[in-house]
């Protein structure tokens, strides 16, 4: 039996599949087709030569939600809210945060003022009722919004996280009225305080609502139809695995659908592996992202900004704490009017692509620099099927790089190399942004890269950030599929809590706790009968006025005092001091539930397998310092496991090149993974 | 050569963008780990602090991207300065650390303390390179009232809390526990304040041991250089901005409604705005004189801030802030105006009239400059405090909040918001959940206000009204401004609401309120409103359509649409053009007739 994944992204549909008789891997790539997304995923079974029929699992992760977002091409909604609290969604939080802006502005709310209603009800911030729900009105009010062409409809009201009684009361009254339209409700996706947040969280989820709805309906149709007789899951952001029914009432959970995927396959290498902390580090064709894996778990945060934080809007779901910046190997590099060198965010993306695709591209991007310095070869591109243009890459360069520096045209090596440093400056950002930010120091993880580009840079971002190991996985481009074919079932569950950690508080907290790890288990339950369960416990604690929570695992019943210890001892290694006589107060609570099915030693099954000795063709490639060197070129898939070699060094493959510098020393590892060793930092 | 164009000497261009990248990302991630570990609201939620990396002369090289605007002038190398002018660089060593909140040096209210660390390489062990700053809001420094910076009625600085001139916090890496006592005991909020120091101190070091490593990486020699171009290269695009502004003298008013002692007693705003070439003054002679309300600020927080963060919106709002950029601008005022006071003038409200200032800075250039500027916004801290004790837990309780209003039409789009004043930046709203979770009262209702913002072919944002009802007797401390001089509109466009607060009470109003602090009991409800922005060019020119939707969206009545923009709506709601038209034509001829 087949166990598939399948990722659909905005250029290309990857899909990894593991015959678990035959114990093999197989692969494919094709473009995205936007007028049938699952004839993108038939394609790709076709390619691997897939029979549905014999296929036990689909998992599947997408882009569609948070491309509907971007395009803002989801549904009319109409928001219900507490009496005198409609302009919750557009009044926001009131900040700017971008300073010097006359002109600056929030993307407008995913509802227009007059498609949202007012009710009449009332929570007090103890859960107890004030006003009673008006059902008469809110009868009157679904008249209304039945005569208004209205695909989605959200509820959400003030205090509801203390005691959701009136948003359950009214949305089910809505979904017995209004069978055809898809209803969510605030508490039903998160439990925690902050009107805005939480109401717009629930918009967002009915505004991707009937479109998922219906692009699952013809996921699943279209394997169905294929003969498919297995199950079908979706990728959700937080790393677990989705039921269609769960897709469908909780769409929003598969905004970051797609890049978690590298993240989970990055994790399970990192145990077959024994590594404890790996940056899982994607670089494609427009951004590159980072995210960190320790101990087999990635942290998930509690607040994410759709849009980004600048103008976008933000949403309450336990999402992968990503960091994703424009730097792909589509950036374009140019110079501001101040003769200022730019690489990125614009991407050429792949219409028309790099200069050196010969599609009319005139900008010089990423992957012009890296074909410039004879990193990428000519002819190594998908195999050879596609070949670049080296000389429109060196046009584009002067044209738009070097003349208006004022450099020499001899020097292309030079502003080709300094449009890879640029790019790197951004990236190795990216990364700091996630380690030094979140209180974690980038020399102790092990760089783990993949996409099309992440193996052309890993070596010179580890060198960068003083990491010594970077690890490029088999197959890196199709790393993301994978992930999904391995990922489990999960469930987060959260709630607002506030008391200062004492014992009573400890005592409330573990019910609360109890609570919420039933809950999550009944919804495992019903998909997963007969699978053990394994459940995290968290406490989000604070000291008392502090804004932002710190999360503390709690290891068995801890008393309070043990609690304490663990946030001062969790604090200091975040942010180097700590203060013992502050109160600490607990402000959330919070569980994570997830299936255990483990998939044994299946890694060992993908790695390559040579077939035929090593052989090396060289060519000249320039590295800095060092300008020109004879360089051993090798294909990725005759490597034996224990083949090392001293840079400089490519490995080239069918959907990506390894890039190893002048000092740092490659071997293959017993997966089949490249480890680089990285020699000295950059300086 | 052009001159926008700066060239280095000897460093390549890519080194110098990569140097820069990482001296402009150093203060975002402080910024962003003080946010973390900051213990009071004022700090994690408001964002009232900043970030910076200073030289050893006091240029700012970078500062981070969020915070409060007022900052960005010169809050961080004034205080460098003055401690390098008190102690000299050679009584400076490394594991030092220096605060200073000293209003004669600073010009700003008590509150604000700049915490700055020198920053040492190995390659030159005897001298700092440069310095790593934070300037951070404290919550209370002592004084006549609580929170030390919010009274209305303070007379001079000693009234106001505890002053610091450049005093050493650590010294060479040792905290120096006398300091630490002398701060424990002038705050109501030892704790809070201790919590806030201790997130400033270690963004301080943090900055510091990253600056260093970048100084490490490329040497002095290239760093020196590397700043030296950012500078001219942000010069240059001041100057490229101002040349874009035809030259001549450019002149507007408007007006303080009083100082808080003096009621009603306006104080006037008079700014002129020179351009020449590639220069820009702005001159404050005409201002009022000090006065003997808290409502003044020193030269640095006061002239040269109000100016520079006028400019910054004005001329390069998309540049990173540093020294290059403020070069090309001049500030004139003699000593002894509200905006250039004495070392002993109250300076609690220092920040709060600014919003007004730098409103009339841009009335002023309007017409020279249109596609930069915006008409007037709500222009006001709009502090609204309520305080008490809450019966349930005998604590005291606090919770102070500021006005979230419209902001001003542009000459092609509607103004924005509602969001805080143009001195502030990042800076969030208290979720009400929380505020009703924290404190013995309700909120019934924050609402968008019908008409507030002020008509115009582009109108301005809407200001809001909020409703409380109080769970307990407790009182509440109101400090408006712009409830007189109405946040005014440009080219024909008409000013916004103004905003006040009023407590109704047995089917009375009291108010409205200013600058005020009354009592609150029980059954009494508190209305707060805000202001709107002003509107754009004359509301006859408005697009019907755009009329049309305003008011399907409730941001105009049907009845200003009819009288001020003149637009007839039938009894769908959709615009009538023959009628519309007509309503317009009558209005015009009839005006023309008149004058």
């Amino acid at each position: 039996m087949n166990i598939l994944g399948i990722d659909i992204g905005g250029t290309f549909t990857d899909l990894v599949a593991w015959d678990a008789e035959r114990r093999v891997f197989s692969h494919a790539k094709k473009l995205t087709s936007y007028s049938d997304f699952f004839q993108s995923a038939r394609d790709c079974f076709q390619a691997a030569g897939l029979v549905l029929a014999e296929a036990s699992a689909v998992r599947h992760g997408t882009t569609q939600v948070i491309n509907a977002f971007i395009q803002r091409s989801g549904a009319k909604v109409a928001l219900l809210t507490t009496q005198g609290f409609r302009d919750v969604l557009e009044i926001g939080r009131a900040n700017r945060p971008i300073a010097f802006q006359l002109r600056y502005e929030r993307q407008p709310p995913l509802v227009d003022r007059p498609l949202r209603f007012e009710v009449a009800e009332r929570m007090d911030a103890h859960g107890s009722i004030v006003t009673p729900l008006d059902m008469d009105q809110l009868d009157a009010i679904i008249d209304h919004i039945a005569t208004l062409d209205v695909e989605g409809v959200a509820v959400s009201f003030l205090n509801s996280y203390r005691n959701p009684v009136h948003e359950e009361q009214a949305a089910a009254r809505l979904r017995e009225r209004l069978p055809h339209i898809f209803v969510t409700s605030g508490c039903e996706l998160t439990r925690e305080w902050f009107e805005y947040e939480r109401t717009s969280t629930a918009v967002a989820n009915a505004y991707v609502g009937p479109l998922m709805g219906a692009y699952l309906d013809h996921f699943d149709q279209g394997l169905r139809g294929d003969g498919f007789a297995g199950t079908f899951a979706l990728m959700a952001s937080n790393g677990g695995v989705l039921t269609p029914a769960m897709g469908r009432a909780q769409p929003l959970a598969l905004v970051e659908s797609g890049p978690i995927g590298g993240c989970i396959a990055a994790s399970a290498y990192a145990a077959a592996l024994d590594l404890d902390d790996v940056i899982a580090f994607d670089m494609g064709g427009t951004t590159a992202k980072c995210a960190l894996v320790q101990r087999g778990k990635f942290e998930v945060q509690s607040t994410y900004y759709i849009g980004g934080y600048e103008h976008g809007f933000p949403v309450r779901m336990p999402i992968l704490d990503i960091v994703e910046v424009g730097a792909g190997g589509g950036s374009i590099a140019g110079v501001d009017e101040l003769g200022r060198m730019t690489v990125g965010p614009k991407s050429a993306g792949s219409e028309p692509g790099p200069a050196a695709f010969g599609r009319g591209g005139q900008n010089p991007t990423v992957t012009d620099a890296n074909l410039l310095l004879g990193r990428i070869g000519e002819g190594a591109f998908l195999g050879g099927a596609f070949r670049l243009d080296k000389e429109a890459s060196r046009r584009a360069m002067v044209e738009k790089v070097m003349r208006p520096l004022g450099l020499a045209e001899a020097d292309v090596e030079r502003a080709a190399s300094g449009v890879l440093q640029l790019a790197s400056t951004v990236m190795s950002g990216a990364i700091k942004e996630i380690t030094g930010d979140r209180g974690h120091d980038a020399r102790k993880f092990v760089l783990f890269a993949f996409g099309g580009g992440g193996p052309l840079h890993a070596a010179d971002l580890a060198r960068d950030l003083h990491i010594p190991l970077a690890i490029i996985p088999p197959e890196p481009g199709n790393f993301s599929a994978l992930g999904m074919l391995l990922a489990q079932p999960r469930v987060d569950r959260a709630q607002s809590f506030f008391h200062d950690l004492d014992a009573v508080a400890m005592s409330s907290a573990e019910s609360l706790l109890a609570q919420l790890e039933r809950d999550a288990c009944s919804a495992l339950q019903a998909d997963h009968p007969d699978k053990p369960f394994h459940v995290r416990r968290y406490l989000d604690l604070r000291y008392r006025g502090q804004k932002h929570p710190l999360q503390v695992e709690l290891d068995g019943r801890p008393d309070a005092a043990r609690v304490r210890g663990a946030f001062e001892s969790a604090y200091r290694d975040r942010f180097g001091h700590a203060d013992d006589l502050h109160p600490v107060e607990i402000v959330g609570v919070r569980i994570v539930a997830t299936v255990d099915a483990p998939m044994g030693d299946l890694l060992a099954a993908a790695r390559p397998t040579a077939s035929e000795p090593p052989v090396s063709v060289p060519r000249d490639v320039w590295f800095d310092r060092h300008g020109w060197l004879k360089t051993s070129v090798y294909r990725r898939e005759t490597l034996p496991v224990g083949f090392g070699r001293n840079g400089p060094a490519i490995l080239e493959e069918y959907g990506a090149t390894t890039v190893i510098g002048p000092r740092d020393r490659f071997v293959i590892g017993a997966l089949g993974e490249i480890r680089i060793h990285c020699g000295g930092a950059t300086q | 050569m052009r001159t926008d164009m700066p060239e280095s000497a000897g460093l390549d261009p890519i080194t110098a963008e990569v140097i820069r990248q990482r001296l402009i990302a150093i203060p975002n991630i402080v910024d962003r780990n003080i946010t973390r570990t900051a213990f009071s609201p004022v700090v994690a939620e408001y964002k009232d602090y900043a970030v910076g990396i200073v030289d050893v002369d006091g240029n700012l090289v970078s500062q981070c991207k969020g915070g409060i605007t007022i900052f960005v002038a010169n809050a961080l190398g004034t205080a460098v300065r003055d401690g390098v002018s008190i102690y000299g660089l050679d009584r400076i060593r490394p594991g030092d650390v220096l605060i200073t909140n000293h209003a004669g040096t600073m010009g700003q209210h008590l509150n604000n303390v700049v915490m700055y660390t020198p920053v040492y390489v190995p390659e030159a062990p005897e001298t700092p390179v440069a310095f790593m700053a934070v300037v951070m809001h404290w919550v209370d420094v002592g004084g006549a009232i609580v929170g030390s910076a919010v009274s209305n009625t303070t007379t001079e600085i000693w009234q106001e809390g505890l002053q610091l001139r450049s005093v050493k916090l650590h010294d060479q890496g040792r905290p120096i526990e006398e300091m630490y006592r002398v701060i424990e005991y002038n705050t109501r909020f030892p704790r809070m304040v201790l919590g806030d120091l201790n997130a400033q101190l270690a963004g301080c070091l943090q900055g510091r041991d990253m600056l260093a490593q970048v100084y490490a990486d490329y040497g002095i020699a290239a760093l020196r250089e590397a700043i030296a171009l950012l500078w001219n290269q942000s010069e240059a695009a001041t100057r490229r901005a101002i040349r874009s502004i035809a030259n001549g003298t450019y002149r507007a008013a408007s007006f303080l409604d009083d100082d808080g002692i003096r009621k009603g007693q306006r104080i006037p705003i008079d700014i002129s705005v020179r351009v020449e070439d590639e220069r820009i003054t702005i001159d404050f002679s005409n201002i009022a004189p000090q006065m003997q309300g808290p409502l003044n600020a020193g030269r640095n927080g006061g002239a040269v801030a109000a100016a520079r963060v006028a400019c910054k919106y004005l001329l390069t709002p998309d540049e990173p802030a540093n020294e290059g950029a403020f070069r090309p601008i001049e500030i004139e005022i003699p000593d002894g105006k509200f905006l250039s006071a004495s070392a002993d003038a109250a300076m609690g409200g220092s920040g709060s009239m600014l919003p007004t200032v730098i409103d009339t800075i841009f009335a002023a250039i309007a017409s020279a400059a249109p596609d930069r500027v915006a008409a007037a916004h709500h222009g006001t801290y709009g502090i609204h405090m309520l305080f008490g004790r809450d019966p349930q837990t005998g604590e005291l309780f606090k919770q102070s909040d500021t006005a979230t209003g419209g902001w001003g039409a542009n000459c092609d789009r509607d103004g924005a918001g509602p969001y805080r004043s143009l001195v502030h930046s990042d800076t969030h709203s208290v979720p009400v959940e929380m505020q009703e979770a924290m404190n013995p009262f309700r909120i019934d209702s924050v609402t968008l206000r019908t008409d507030s913002g002020g008509p115009g072919a582009y109108r301005g944002g809407p200001g809001i009204e909020k409703f409380y009802t109080p769970l307990t007797p407790m009182r509440i401390n109101v400090s408006f401004e712009r409830t007189q001089c109405a946040p005014w509109g440009l080219q024909g466009g008409r000013p916004g609401q103004v905003g006040w607060v009023e407590i109704h009470r047995d089917g009375q109003i009291i108010g409205p309120l200013a600058k005020a602090t009354e009592e609150i009991r029980l059954g009494d409800r508190i209305r707060v409103l805000t202001g709107g922005g002003g509107g754009y060019g004359p509301p006859e020119e408005r697009d019907p359509v755009r009329v049309e939707r305003d008011v399907k969206f409730g941001y105009v009545s049907p009845a200003q649409a009819r009288e001020v923009y003149g637009v007839v709506l039938d009894a769908d709601g959709r615009v009538s053009m023959t009628e519309t038209q007509a309503l317009r034509t009558r209005r015009s001829s009839g005006r023309t007739a008149s004058e």
